[in-house]
């Protein structure tokens, strides 16, 4: 029988749980030896194959129209969907931004910042919008939550090791973690 | 007393009449989750955390505020009980800003742990996230509002504790609010950062500007000690890393009952100033470190070249036992010496005492003569302003601007405390607190009244200070002057007195003290790295425990003074 298939990606965040997912260390070749890694932003191909993958995985929040994409392509074409890490449960570190209007924020960031010398606002159709920040659950279902800036790598394990032997992840005890 | 019947659990017990159901249960072993329960406050059901199920009965209770009734039985958790809890542990996440990854209180939050214990992975509400006010306006902590799950334990803390009733709510539902007073920045506020609200509270609301993102519960020690700051000798938690001071929290079990005031919470850690860290020597008009070798022997020549007579030694009554004894003994008895203190002493004659704190909380009336315990015996006062919150009546005999006659029933001057004493003697059960050192003519009426007696003395340890016969009528004729100063100031007049001594040594904590007037200086350990005994307000030895190791060159007084002692 083939391995069930597996696919990770990130929106905003900031690696950390992408990280987090390395520092299982050899862990990752059991897990990889019960499930094959299609893609994911840390391997060759970046994109979940369009036949699909069983379960896919998503960190980061929600924060432009670029991340809308990427989760819903990942919600069709994942049997399950999993929300690693504090951005993609809660919202994360990124959504202290909302307590600001995006404009406002945007300035900060490319002309307001104190080492920017002539800064624009980037500007084309090419680039995603930036959005107000929120979770992944609220754009797309999401079957798993795994909370935690970022889950450890012993939550991560966890969760794809039930996965992979076909049982439903419960994360409790020392897995749950919200920092 | 009454006994009632309670089952928890399917678990038949006894309790007193008026023991909650949570009472019950703790007593029994059984866990239930609290949040605004706090065993220092008085519940008022205000979380639904605690949620139980009573039999025949259609609606959950709250078991914090439940009082058994007999035959009660009861359920604590039951698949509704635990559904309940943790949709109120959902409501409060969806309220407010709960994100614990950039929270200063994650890892010790009790929101935060009920969250966990109950499996909550995600949220399932919206959060709405209303942008709230950070006030910062406080000296030494911060109230952020987006944290607060509206428990009122600050609010109960400061009123029914503290007796200051400047916390309370504003508006309703979601739109909620602490405020202070009229809605003034806490900083602005009849608040007298005492504290107290900051250690009850279970959130990250309330933070403490020094000791935050200092360490966690599990990577910090705790030392049980006392404050000698004044003469109430609070009992305090000194909670330490890695040999730092972190905080000072008050410890529930003293007399003090948790309370502590900002001069023993927060003050003592944030002097910025520098430390005397080596003995040192004046050599060609500058002090110079110098070896303990050197200064020791330093003290000995100019103690050698002074007339006995004129050998003086001041001591500061905060000290603890063991350097004040050491202090008489060496300069007293070994040198011929004469030990004065450098506060205030009683003068002779009977000092009526034997009153305790808690004796103030079941008084009738209070009277406070010649003295302003809101100033500077801070945790009585506040204890006095509770009484008054409890039916006390409370009367000021005091010249001169005085913090308490504000809430005082009535206020005489000095020159009527006969009229305050006749009222005295209508109360059943009157405390009076007085400044020991007041005029004895009139403490002389004190001790003749049927009253409970607290004097109030003008630094912690004077109680020892006068079972050894010191006094602080220092004069200026020495030709050789000791003083152990530690972390307390001299006056300007003191000072003035100990320049016209031709030989000066300071035994002292801080550089700007004894800078321009010692010839030798001897470092002093500071309050947290003291160890010894004194005794309190109550008259009770107490223990000063040492949260920290003093920095390697500075020696325990005592030991400096046994050294001393032989070189002479
Ligand atoms: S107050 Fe508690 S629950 Fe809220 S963010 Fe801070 S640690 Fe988390
Ligand atoms: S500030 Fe803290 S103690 Fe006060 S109501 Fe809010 S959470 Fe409770
Ligand atoms: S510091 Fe003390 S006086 Fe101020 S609000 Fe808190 S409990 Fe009340
Ligand atoms: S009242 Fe006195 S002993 Fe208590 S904390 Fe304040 S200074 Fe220290
Ligand atoms: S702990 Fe009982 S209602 Fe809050």
């Amino acid at each position: 029988m083939a391995k069930p298939k597996i696919a990770t990606d990130w929106m905003g965040d900031c690696a950390g749980c992408h990280m987090s997912l390395l520092d299982m260390d050899e862990r990752l070749l059991t897990v990889l030896g019960k499930v094959e890694l299609t893609s994911s932003p840390i391997t060759d191909l970046k994109h979940p194959p369009e036949e699909g993958v069983a379960v896919g995985v998503l960190s980061g929040s929600i924060n432009n129209t670029s991340n809308v994409y990427v989760a819903r392509m990942m919600r069709k074409r994942s049997g399950c969907l999993i929300a690693m890490g504090d951005c993609a449960v809660l919202g994360g570190v990124l959504s202290m931004r909302n307590a600001f209007d995006i404009k406002e924020g945007l300035r900060r960031a490319y002309i307001d910042t104190e080492s920017t010398v002539d800064g624009f606002i980037p500007q084309s159709d090419e680039l995603a919008k930036p959005i107000r920040n929120r979770p992944l659950d609220q754009v797309v279902k999401v079957d798993y939550h795994l909370p935690g800036c970022p889950p450890s790598a012993d939550a991560i394990f966890h969760v794809l090791n039930e996965l992979a032997e076909g049982r439903e992840p419960v994360v409790e005890g020392e897995a749950l973690k919200y920092d | 007393m009454t006994v009632l019947n309670v089952t928890i659990n399917g678990k038949t017990m006894e309790v007193a009449e008026g023991t909650t159901i949570l009472q019950a249960a703790n007593a029994a072993g059984i866990e239930i989750p609290t949040l605004c329960h706090h065993p220092a406050l008085k519940d008022i059901g205000a979380c639904r955390m605690c949620l139980v199920q009573i039999e025949n009965m259609a609606a959950l209770q709250p078991a914090c505020s439940y009082p058994v009734i007999d035959g009660i039985k009861v359920e604590t958790h039951t698949p509704r009980t635990l559904e309940m809890r943790k949709f109120v542990l959902e409501m409060l996440f969806s309220e407010r800003n709960h994100y614990c990854m950039f929270c200063e209180m994650s890892g010790d939050c009790e929101l935060q742990k009920q969250a966990y214990a109950h499996g909550l992975a995600h949220w399932t509400y919206p959060t709405p996230n209303p942008k709230l006010q950070v006030d910062a306006s406080r000296t030494y902590f911060i109230m952020d509002h987006n944290r607060c799950i509206l428990c009122r334990r600050c609010i109960r803390a400061c009123g029914d504790v503290v007796g200051n009733h400047t916390l309370g709510m504003m508006s309703r539902g979601a739109k909620t609010m602490v405020t202070a007073d009229m809605d003034e920045p806490f900083g602005d506020s009849t608040c007298v950062s005492c504290g107290t609200c900051l250690q009850v509270c279970p959130t990250g609301a309330l933070v403490d500007r020094r000791s935050a993102y200092g360490g966690r519960n599990k990577d910090v020690d705790t030392v049980n000690s006392a404050c000698t700051f004044c003469s109430i000798g609070c009992r305090v938690n000194v909670i330490t890393r890695n040999g730092r001071p972190l905080r000072v929290e008050g410890d529930w079990d003293g007399h003090n009952q948790g309370v502590l005031c900002l001069a023993g919470r927060f003050q003592p850690l944030e002097t910025g100033r520098r430390r005397v860290t080596t003995p040192m020597v004046k050599r060609d008009g500058a002090l110079e470190p110098a070896t303990w070798d050197e200064a020791l022997a330093a003290v000995a020549k100019g103690v050698q070249a002074a007339v006995p007579g004129k050998i003086h030694a001041w001591v500061t009554a905060a000290t603890l036992d063991q350097p004040m004894d050491a202090v008489v003994e060496t300069f007293r008895g070994k040198f011929g010496g004469d030990v004065k203190t450098l506060e205030a002493a009683p003068p002779p004659g009977e000092t009526p005492n034997g009153g305790a704190m808690k004796d103030i909380d079941t008084a009738d009336l209070v009277l406070v003569v010649d003295a302003d315990p809101l100033t500077e015996h801070r945790v009585l006062g506040y204890r006095i302003k509770r009484a008054a919150d409890n039916g006390a009546r409370i009367l000021v005999c005091a010249d001169g601007d005085n913090s308490m006659a504000d809430f005082a029933h009535e206020a005489f001057p000095l020159s009527k405390l006969d009229w305050a004493l006749a009222s005295v003697t209508t109360a059943e059960r009157p405390v009076v607190v007085y400044r020991a050192a007041m005029d004895p003519r009139l403490r002389a009426k004190l001790a003749v009244i049927k009253a409970v007696c607290i004097p109030l003395h003008a630094a912690a340890n004077a109680a020892r200070a006068i079972s050894l016969g010191l006094n602080n009528e220092a004069d200026g004729d020495a030709e050789a002057l000791y003083i152990l100063l530690e972390e307390q100031a001299l006056t300007p007049e003191q000072r003035e007195q100990a320049h016209k001594a031709p030989f000066v040594v300071m035994h002292a904590c801080y550089v700007d003290d004894v800078d321009g007037l010692a010839d030798v200086v001897l470092p002093a350990p500071l309050w947290y790295e003291r160890e010894g005994t004194f005794h309190n307000i109550e008259g009770k030895s107490e223990r000063v425990r040492p949260a920290a190791p003093p920095p390697e060159d500075i020696w325990s007084e005592t030991s400096v003074l046994q050294q001393l002692s032989l070189r002479v």
